[in-house]
């Protein structure tokens, strides 16, 4: 059974201005002991406000595609990369900055448009947790946030001060999607942010992202395996079409819209 | 510090500060390289600058001392003082002369002791506790001190003896001691006195008088000196007694003159028919002994002889006047000067022992108009000029003045040995010959070796402390040595350790900095993150070597403190060196922090998405 796109709109400002993320015919071909994985990125939009999720079984790419777009691996070609396309500030060529290997460039960008939630959090172990979610803001400048009333929002005052080995799985998710977010980056990236914790509690993560983002004005692209989790919250879901040209050989193609089995 | 700095700062902080036990295990591993090193560079600045300060403190160490007795010019002492690096220069006499009888106030025999000559500036009174002795004051060693059982303050008696005549003799003299010099001055028992003291003891000891201190004894006159004798005989002589004229005479050459050249010899002409002999000994002056053993040897010939010196001309003042006269020396008596149809001079013949106004006579030629009894005359000494003077006694019979041969016999002996006129006594004197040695002292002990050398290429044997100042070179360099040897391995373990220990924190460390990366760290701030820490090490290290170091170099010095001068310590560290140490060490620790920097931004940010 095959399900259109789901109806745009439901975000609240999808269809304002141009787009955050716009990449067109960009491909990564990695080949490792004999086996090579293709993966094809046709056509991918991100839209202001839009809470876009990438959808598919291990293996089919959905994080080597996060990797590309949180500019941490570079795609083997690419027709165009564009940043901000069509909104008031020009358009940043992501594209450009790979081929001039600007890594200063980069590393601005990352500080100031992205925001990331890791797997584990990915929290510095060395900093409280209140160090951790004023991270990004400091490298950010002109950004500052109360920290306290954010980590309210998520229910974190009370661990403020707490190293991040003292939290619970959950705990460092929330911190970690509040340190994505607490600088108000344009773009947060979420790589299967709930993949520690129990369905239902990744169902009120998932919740209370979704609506932190959207308070805090930024689009989101999250990676998750899990349909269920993502079909409630995303506006837009993107999945991936397998094939094997040969027996070393796999090809994934990133496609609007999800397919059941 | 730009903001992005300060941050990265922070997180490089907060991460030691997290791992704390590891910091302070990387501390402790580097105070324990630092605090040895400290205290060994403590301990051999703190031996060698005591070793030193001894040496500097003590004046013996800069003393030189000749080690031969020898007759030294005023030339060479003059130059020599007026070198840059002697600070002190004293000339010293005989030993033999500068022996001194001290009475015992306690009543026990007479002590004969060393007088040394001392003067302002003298290093080895001044910084042993002592003052400069003035006229009628001296210093006295400590064992001197005890000996007699004086302190400063007191008077001493003190007596220059003599033998004379098989008679003793005794000059005395009071004396104030005015310090007593500490035991490291020496332990001979000796008299320091001003120079002059020392050299009126010396001229008494030669039998000289020393009219202002009330000592009776002769007068330093000059002896006579000649160049030559001419001889007068009535008949001539054989070639074999010619020559028999100079045997055993300390005459040499013998020259037979004709009336002619006699005449321009003494501006005297001879009766006719006599041999005349020029008997001489080349350049070399001759002492009154050879015109005696002349006058034994021609004993009954009838000789007439007329020694003669090198002097032919007088300069003479007289009022404004000035005039150079040509002069000849002539004593005869009236039975000589008939034998030769002359005229006898007022003063009659030869007499080397008389002396005073005899000797000062002058003949002068006809039509030299002078101012009677007022003429002086004027002889160069070198740079000193000895001026006497002259009464005219009558007319020349020549055309060139006469005076007593004594005078110029007196006058030749004053081209080898400085001698004065002495007004009161209206005698020439002769001046005191030349110093016998010296007591020098250099500024420091560094200038002795080098002046040492240059001495020893003047041929002057010269004694000083060089073994103990060139010891302590020696074992400077040889500690110097040690202690980098030492050092070198030190600092290699040292920045082995930080290395290691710094790269493996980043290996370690691959997921944060991958998020520090990812969160978009620049590769320049993921550089600074390791070169923080390890430079805050390094100063965490230096803060608790210097405290060990500190607190064990007092705990040296205390124990060895007993046998320490004041204010000295057998291990310390000038600030400087500190210093030097610390922005060393800091270097050092910014290299090592090199590679785990390079390391660092080597970190993919990609690892820190794929940690699980």
């Amino acid at each position: 059974m095959k399900r259109g796109p789901r109806a745009e709109g439901r975000g609240k400002s999808t269809e304002q201005g141009g787009k955050l993320i716009s990449i067109r015919d960009l491909t990564r071909i990695r080949e490792q002991g004999g086996v090579s994985f293709e993966l094809n990125v046709p056509a991918f939009e991100l839209r202001p406000g839009e809470f876009v999720a990438l959808v598919g079984t291990s293996g089919c790419g959905k994080s080597t595609m996060l990797d590309i777009l949180a500019l941490v691996l570079q795609p083997t070609s690419v027709g165009s990369f564009l940043l901000k396309e069509g909104e008031n500030a020009p358009s940043i060529d992501i594209k450009a900055i790979w081929r001039a290997g600007d890594e200063e460039a980069l590393a601005r960008v990352r500080r100031e448009q992205l925001g990331y939630v890791l797997q584990s959090g990915g929290l510095l172990p060395f900093l409280s947790v209140r160090r951790n979610i004023g991270l990004s803001q400091r490298l950010k400048q002109g950004a500052e946030q109360d920290v306290a009333a954010l980590a309210a929002g998520m229910g974190l005052e009370s661990l403020l001060d707490k190293k991040p080995r003292y939290l619970s799985g959950g705990q460092r998710q929330r911190v970690a999607i509040l340190r994505a977010i607490a600088h108000r980056p344009a773009i947060v990236l979420a790589d299967e942010p709930t993949a520690a914790v129990d369905s239902t509690r990744a169902h009120a993560i998932v919740k209370d992202f979704r609506d932190m983002a959207r308070a805090e004005g930024s689009a989101v692209v999250m990676v998750s395996h899990d349909l269920g989790l993502v079909d409630a919250f995303a506006d837009r879901i993107y999945s991936y079409r397998l094939e094997a040209p040969s027996a070393s050989a796999t090809r994934a193609t990133c496609v609007p819209g999800y397919e059941t089995a | 510090m730009k903001p992005r700095r300060r941050l990265v700062f922070g997180l490089a902080m907060a991460d030691l500060a997290h791992e704390w036990v590891l910091t302070l295990c990387m501390v402790l591993a580097l105070a324990a390289i630092i605090a040895p090193l400290m205290l060994l560079m403590g301990l051999k600045h703190g031996t060698i600058s005591t070793l030193r300060d001894r040496l500097v403190q003590d004046p013996v160490f800069r003393e030189i001392k000749p080690a031969q007795t020898r007759e030294y010019p005023d030339d060479w002492y003059r130059t020599l003082a007026a070198r840059p690096d002697v600070s002190f220069l004293m000339p010293t006499v005989l030993p033999a002369s500068s022996i001194l009888s001290v009475e015992d106030p306690g009543g026990g025999p007479a002590r004969l002791w060393d007088l040394v000559p001392t003067g302002e500036g003298d290093p080895l009174l001044l910084e042993n506790g002592s003052v400069i002795p003035g006229p009628g004051e001296c210093v006295l060693t400590r064992t001197a001190a005890e000996e007699l059982g004086v302190t400063a303050g007191e008077l001493l008696t003190v007596k220059a003896t003599r033998t004379r005549g098989h008679k003793r003799e005794a000059g005395g003299a009071r004396l104030r001691v005015v310090a007593v010099l500490e035991p490291r001055a020496g332990t001979v028992p000796r008299v320091y006195a001003p120079l002059d003291f020392v050299l009126d003891v010396e001229s008494y000891k030669e039998g000289l008088a020393v009219p202002q201190r009330g000592w009776p004894g002769s007068l330093a006159r000059p002896w006579l000196s000649l160049d030559g004798i001419l001889v007068v005989l009535t008949d001539s002589l054989d070639p074999v007694e010619e020559s028999g004229m100079i045997v055993n005479t300390g005459l040499s050459r013998i020259e037979k003159l004709n009336v002619g050249s006699f005449r321009d010899r003494t501006g005297l002409v001879p009766p006719a028919g006599r041999s005349i002999y020029d008997l001489s000994a080349r350049q070399r002056a001759l002492t009154f002994a050879s015109l005696r053993a002349l006058k034994e040897k021609l004993r009954g010939r009838g000789a007439v002889l007329m020694p003669y010196t090198n002097i032919s001309h007088l300069k003479l003042t007289a009022g404004n006047g000035y005039t150079e006269i040509p002069v000849f020396g002539l004593s005869l008596s009236r039975s000589k000067a008939a034998a030769l149809g002359l005229t006898a001079p007022p003063w009659g013949g030869l007499d080397p022992e008389s002396g005073g106004e005899r000797w000062r006579s002058i003949l002068l030629p006809l039509g030299t108009t002078w101012d009677q009894g007022d003429i002086r005359a004027t002889v160069s000494q070198g740079e000193k000029a000895l001026s006497f003077p002259l009464h005219p006694a009558g007319v020349s019979p020549g055309d060139r003045a006469i005076v007593p041969v004594e005078l110029l016999g007196a006058l030749r002996t004053a081209q080898q040995r400085e001698m004065r006129y002495d007004d009161g006594e209206g005698e020439f004197l002769l001046e005191r010959t030349g110093f016998r040695g010296f007591r020098l002292f250099t500024n420091n002990i560094d200038q002795v070796p080098e002046l040492v050398r240059e001495m020893r290429a003047q041929d002057i044997e010269v004694i000083a402390e060089i073994e103990a100042i060139e010891r302590i070179r020696v074992l400077d360099r040889g500690l110097t040595r040690i202690f980098w040897l030492v050092a070198v391995v030190g600092i290699l373990g040292g920045i082995a350790a930080l290395v290691a220990s710094l790269y493996a924190a980043v290996e370690r460390k691959k997921q944060p900095l991958g998020v520090m990366r990812l969160l978009g760290f620049s590769r320049r701030d993921m550089f600074r993150f390791p070169v923080y820490q390890g430079l805050l090490i390094a100063l965490l290290s230096l803060g608790a070597a210097s405290g060990g170091y500190l607190l064990l170099a007092s705990v040296i010095n205390q124990v060895f403190a007993a046998d320490l001068a004041m204010g000295q310590r057998i291990c310390q560290l000038p600030p400087a060196y500190l210093g030097v140490a610390s922005l060393g060490t800091l270097a050092l620790a910014w290299i090592s922090t090199l590679f785990a920097a390079w390391k660092s931004t080597r970190v993919d940010p990609a690892e820190a998405l794929r940690y699980e």
